[in-house]
């Protein structure tokens, strides 16, 4: 059986067929025998689809998902021989003594899976999987590749990578690392802490892309103001809030941790009141029945400014805790080299602008009456405690930084840091995990130049005619500060970068330009098809590494090698030794491993391993040995405390991170720049929170006469980023679609299920409509992620905002993937959604009744 | 394997014809619930049904319906999570002319014997509640079998051990009427109905399954 048909077969795999290759002659061979015994229905083996095969009858092995959701859970495999036959969640037989079938308590939850993960199994055995190294032969970008021999496609990646580099310098190689399908302490993509960086950085030929595309505002946000990001409680503590705020926050969507949601069901249990603001009455909104506020995107800096002033004027902040822990809060606040200078008291009051922050003028920019922005500025300062929880989406917009610091703001003058049941987040990661089993050394993150992640294509476009601002290069202290890197070739690992950064066709443009694209997938992705060659990687079910939650959870889920690798795949780690050594360094690159490292992985990566877990014995108190945790499966840390960040600031007085060890809201960093276009930000920011105007929006009549929707992207909950946009099973169960509001879509003609074009300047594309009061008027929503599929005229067929967005980034490197003016229309061209139909089952009809 | 297949048919046809139906009373009726309130909609309860049903696109056992209404911004929203509701009384079964539908004494669970089905659909065109499912490719109707595997292994369905939320579950269903089943899906202080809105009049099959309605979509009485 060759390859594809071992996947096809895996996958299609029906309750009848799993063991015909096993039962098949026997049965046969008994037919004639069993014609006329067996005419009751069969509840042999308590199974009428027989033969199948029950859980029992499979080999078990527990292992968890890996994609760079803000989450993490268990999945198991159950599998027979080499193939995995169904996939199941943690039931709570998986944490040692006190476990147990069923075991699901408020201190130890059971980490189940989401729908992805549930999925995960046709995302293993799917028809786009790469199975083989294949080396372009068509133009870039057409989509034609031949396979090709290991030995073959890394000579001649090795080849290219010396060329390149001896012609152009120690910038040609542009490093598109994400967290994509690769999170693990051992196979880890990352753009600081993952195994591309050090490759290249070793290799002496890097460009690093700095900023984060989910939450770089937010996390300029953490570090001005907390000097960290660490600034989340752990999930469980949300089940103590008396009041939880979701700005631009969708936790069912978003699993933040991999209890949030249900600690916020616990909350509502015990009385805590809910609030959303937000232009989309999300699902959240519904299950914990709270109070919507729909706003105009990109104006919540404002809005927050209005609920300050009330704060202020009224006397209701907490004055004890500004006096102790902020600075720049108010006047009295103000550190001895700023006094006289301009307060966030004094901005919020117009004391200096003129211009007082009143809930009416702050009504005005974002829509909300003044009286609902009182009346919830009221009850986040009288109730206490309360997590204002401030999400990363309104930070996605064009100084969305400003929105994340003024939230820090309310968080801070409320007194809601560092106490049980408030909330100081911001970027939110929590307990902070022993992340790094790969060797980590001086070389983990060599770069020579660094530039904002979107900014690529303008570079690739307008070299060398460009100034550093409009790349944001990151400072350097040697003389290769300022130097406008020359970029010649990308690699992507774990990633689909392609398909997620903003405005597209620009990025078409500039791939044109490029000499060597390679990529490390486990599936051909809309990225892939740009590459000169495809390295096909093994997924996380084919190597052995640990998991941990990156965001929030203190646990760890040991993921064994469930199965070979499929086809010629490699895992990240064995390609790029493999082309350590073909350049040279491969002992210094994969300390533990010989040049058989290519073949033989197992014993390598045990080693590091558990190395690793003797860190986390020692620095984590982790208390059984490896050999255990291997057995068990997970570890789940009983911390001695429920873990809240700053508790200790708040309660010790240890000093916060920033510079003058307190809650920065006047940032000492910021108030020092002198030339802004030599820092990595390159424009000017406000040292303290500032509302500041959008390059576009709902507020923009002129811009709005062509383009009168303001578009939002968000998460969507059934991709994550655009990881399984090409399972089926998921897209039955949610649509591409663009949401417009009933009233605009009458306007327009548009009924739910018309194929509409979404257009602006920078492109087109075009999918179904859904109709909604769920979402307020002048807003459309289409969720990011989707594969790209143009059509000859460039449409994209698919529905992947990104073609609508604009690489303008935020100062502070925000992506500005929420600030984008659109226009509508119904249309004759088709939606792709990337799949045949197969059937239109009953449940279609239920789909969306009202 | 077809030709064994067609004996077996018209045995059980025959076999049908001959004997009738008579209504099966189970010793315990298992049944679901499933709050519509706290329910987010994740749908990961199905596709961890379809993942241990090794089902290809199209044929959904679980289906989380989506209800919303009202004006903006006055809007709600909340869920109907269904697959078969092994009915008391069902209307599927009575309808199979091979008789590869039946139920179980023991539970009560309504499943389908997939070596009798002949693909005509016409328990699908009976079950008020959309539960049978075809499947173009095996030219059979599936549908929610319990997890009959797992309840005879002492567990619970993949649906309701998938549950982000805890909002789903299974047991005995008079039980889950009464209330004095301790049960996760159902919160301090909130009482299940047998009926919400945009859902079939349960007198027609009896089916075995509750509901934490949301308070628009209650049923009068
Ligand atoms: S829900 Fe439909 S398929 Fe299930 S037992 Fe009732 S009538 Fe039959
Ligand atoms: S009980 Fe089993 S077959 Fe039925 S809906 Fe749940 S997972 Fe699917
Ligand atoms: S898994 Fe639970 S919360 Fe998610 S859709 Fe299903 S019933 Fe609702």
């Amino acid at each position: 059986m060759d390859a594809k048909t071992i996947l096809g077969n895996a996958l299609n795999v029906s309750r009848r067929d799993v063991l015909q290759g096993a039962a098949g002659t026997a049965a046969t061979a008994a037919a004639g025998a069993s014609l006329f015994r067996a005419v009751e229905p069969r509840e042999a083996k308590a199974f009428a689809y027989s033969p199948y095969p029950t859980d029992d009858e499979l080999v078990t092995v527990p292992t968890s998902c890996a994609h760079n959701c803000g989450s993490r859970h268990m999945l198991v495999a159950h599998k027979k021989g080499d193939v995995i036959v169904r996939l199941s969640t943690d039931d709570g037989r998986y944490q040692g003594p006190q476990g147990g079938f069923g075991y699901d308590t408020e201190e130890m939850p059971q980490l189940r899976a989401c729908l992805r993960g549930r999925s995960y199994r046709s995302r293993l055995y799917s028809a786009e999987r790469l199975l083989y190294p294949m080396i372009r032969v068509g133009e870039r970008g057409e989509g034609k590749f031949k396979r090709a021999s290991w030995d073959a496609a890394l000579d001649f990646i090795a080849g290219k990578m010396q060329d390149l580099k001896q012609k152009y310098g120690p910038h040609a190689l542009l490093d598109q690392s994400y967290a994509g399908a690769s999170y693990g302490v051992l196979h880890k993509s990352d753009q600081i802490e993952g195994l591309l960086g050090r490759f290249l950085g070793m290799y002496g030929c890097r460009t690093s892309s700095w900023s984060v595309p989910s939450y770089q505002a937010t996390t300029f946000s953490s570090r001005m103001t907390f000097g960290t990001i660490e600034d989340g409680n752990e999930d469980d503590t949300f089940a103590h809030s008396k009041l939880i705020i979701m700005w631009g926050w969708n936790p069912a969507y978003t699993f933040h941790g991999g209890n949030t949601f249900y600690y916020m069901r616990l909350a509502k249990q015990r009385g805590c009141r809910f609030v959303l603001i937000d232009p989309q009455y999300s699902d959240s909104a519904s299950a914990y029945d709270a109070w919507w506020i729909p706003i105009r995107p990109a104006t919540d800096a404002a809005m927050m400014a209005g609920m300050a002033f009330h704060i202020f004027t009224n006397g209701l902040q907490d004055q004890d805790f500004i006096n102790r822990f902020t600075q720049g809060m108010d006047p009295g606040t103000m550190p001895q080299w700023a006094q006289g200078q301009e307060s966030f008291k004094d901005y919020i009051l117009g004391t200096r602008d003129g211009q007082p922050k009143t809930p009416e003028w702050a009504s005005a920019i974002c829509g909300v009456p003044a009286t609902d922005i009182v009346k919830l500025a009221d009850l986040y300062a009288r109730t206490k405690p309360a997590a204002l929880k401030a999400s990363w989406a309104p930070g996605r917009n064009s100084n969305g930084e400003q929105y994340n610091r003024m939230a820090a703001a309310l968080q801070a003058m409320t007194g809601n840091i560092g106490k049980l049941g408030g909330c100081a987040e911001g970027v939110g990661k929590a307990w902070h995990a022993e992340g790094i089993a790969y060797p980590y050394d001086e070389f983990s993150n060599v770069w020579y130049a660094s530039i904002k992640s979107d900014r690529w294509a303008h570079l690739v476009l307008n070299y060398p005619n460009l100034k550093r601002e409009e790349i944001g290069l990151w400072p350097r202290s040697d003389n290769l500060d300022g130097v406008i890197p020359n970029v010649r070739g990308i690699f992507w690992q774990g990633s689909n970068w392609f398909n997620q950064l903003p405005n597209i066709n620009k990025q078409i443009e500039a791939m044109k330009k490029l000499d060597l694209v390679v990529c490390n997938d486990a599936t051909i992705t809309p990225s892939g098809l740009y590459a000169d060659v495809l390295f096909p990687v093994a997924t996380h079910f084919e190597r052995h590494d640990v998991a941990l939650p990156w965001y929030k959870g203190h646990y760890y889920i040991h993921r064994p090698k469930v199965i070979q690798p499929l086809g010629e795949s490699k895992t990240d780690f064995q390609i790029y030794t493999e082309l350590a050594h073909r350049l040279g360094f491969g002992e210094r690159y994969n300390p533990r491993a010989s040049r058989e490292y290519f073949h033989y992985d197992d014993a390598v990566d045990e080693a590091y391993l558990s190395a690793w877990w003797e860190k986390v014995q020692h620095h984590q108190g982790a208390d059984i040995s490896w050999e255990e945790f291997k057995a068990r499966g997970t570890y789940k840390f009983k911390l001695p405390r429920l873990h809240v960040a700053f508790q200790d600031q708040i309660e010790k007085g240890v000093p916060f991170q920033t510079p003058s060890g307190k809650i920065e809201i006047l940032s000492t960093q910021l108030a020092q720049v002198t030339d802004w276009t030599r820092t990595a930000w390159g424009h000017p920011i406000p040292a303290i929170p500032k509302w500041t105007e959008p390059f576009e929006s709902l507020n923009h009549t002129e811009k709005r006469a062509e383009h009168p929707f303001h578009l939002i992207t968000p998460h969507a909950r059934w991709r994550t980023h655009s990881i399984f946009n090409n399972i089926p099973w998921l897209r039955e169960t949610y649509e591409q679609e663009v949401t417009i509001n009933a009233a605009d879509a009458a306007t327009l003609g548009i009924k739910t299920g018309d194929t509409v074009e979404v257009y602006n300047a920078r492109g087109r594309m075009v999918l179904p409509a859904y109709v909604t009061e769920r979402v307020m008027p002048g807003v459309v929503v289409v969720h990011e992620g989707a594969w790209l599929d143009l059509d000859g005229d460039g449409v994209d067929r698919a529905g992947n905002p990104d073609v609508l967005t604009l690489d303008e980034p935020s100062p502070a490197g925000g992506f500005a993937y929420n600030t984008i003016l659109v226009n509508l229309r119904k249309t004759d061209l088709n939606h792709r959604p990337g799949w045949d139909q197969l059937a239109t089952s009953r449940a279609h009809v239920f789909r969306r009744s009202t | 394997m077809e030709e064994e297949k067609k004996a077996r048919v018209q045995v059980a046809v025959a076999a049908r014809k001959r004997k009738g139906y008579t209504p099966v009373t189970p010793d315990m009726q298992l049944g679901f619930v499933h709050n519509n309130v706290d329910c987010i909609g994740c749908r990961a309860c199905e596709i961890a049904c379809k993942d241990k049903n090794g089902l290809p696109p199209g044929p959904r056992f679980r289906r989380v319906m989506y209800v919303e209404g009202g004006k903006f911004p006055e809007v709600f929203a909340y869920k109907v999570n269904m697959s078969c509701n092994h009915c008391a009384e069902p209307a599927c079964l009575p309808t199979c002319p091979t008789g590869a539908i039946f139920k179980r004494t023991k539970d009560g669970i309504v499943d389908i014997d997939s070596s009798l089905c002949i693909g005509c659909r016409r328990c699908e065109a009976a079950c008020p509640f959309g539960a049978p499912q075809f499947d173009p490719i095996s030219n059979t109707v599936m549908k929610c079998n319990l997890c009959v595997d797992e309840i005879d292994a002492g567990r619970k369905p993949y649906c309701v051990m998938g549950c982000m939320m805890r909002v789903l579950d299974v047991g005995p269903i008079d039980k889950i009427r009464d209330g004095s089943y301790a049960t996760k899906a159902v919160g301090p202080g909130e009482r299940v109905v047998r009926q919400v809105r945009n859902m079939a009049n349960p007198e027609l099959t009896n089916p075995s399954i509750a509901f934490v309605a949301h308070p628009k979509g209650k049923v009068e009485g």
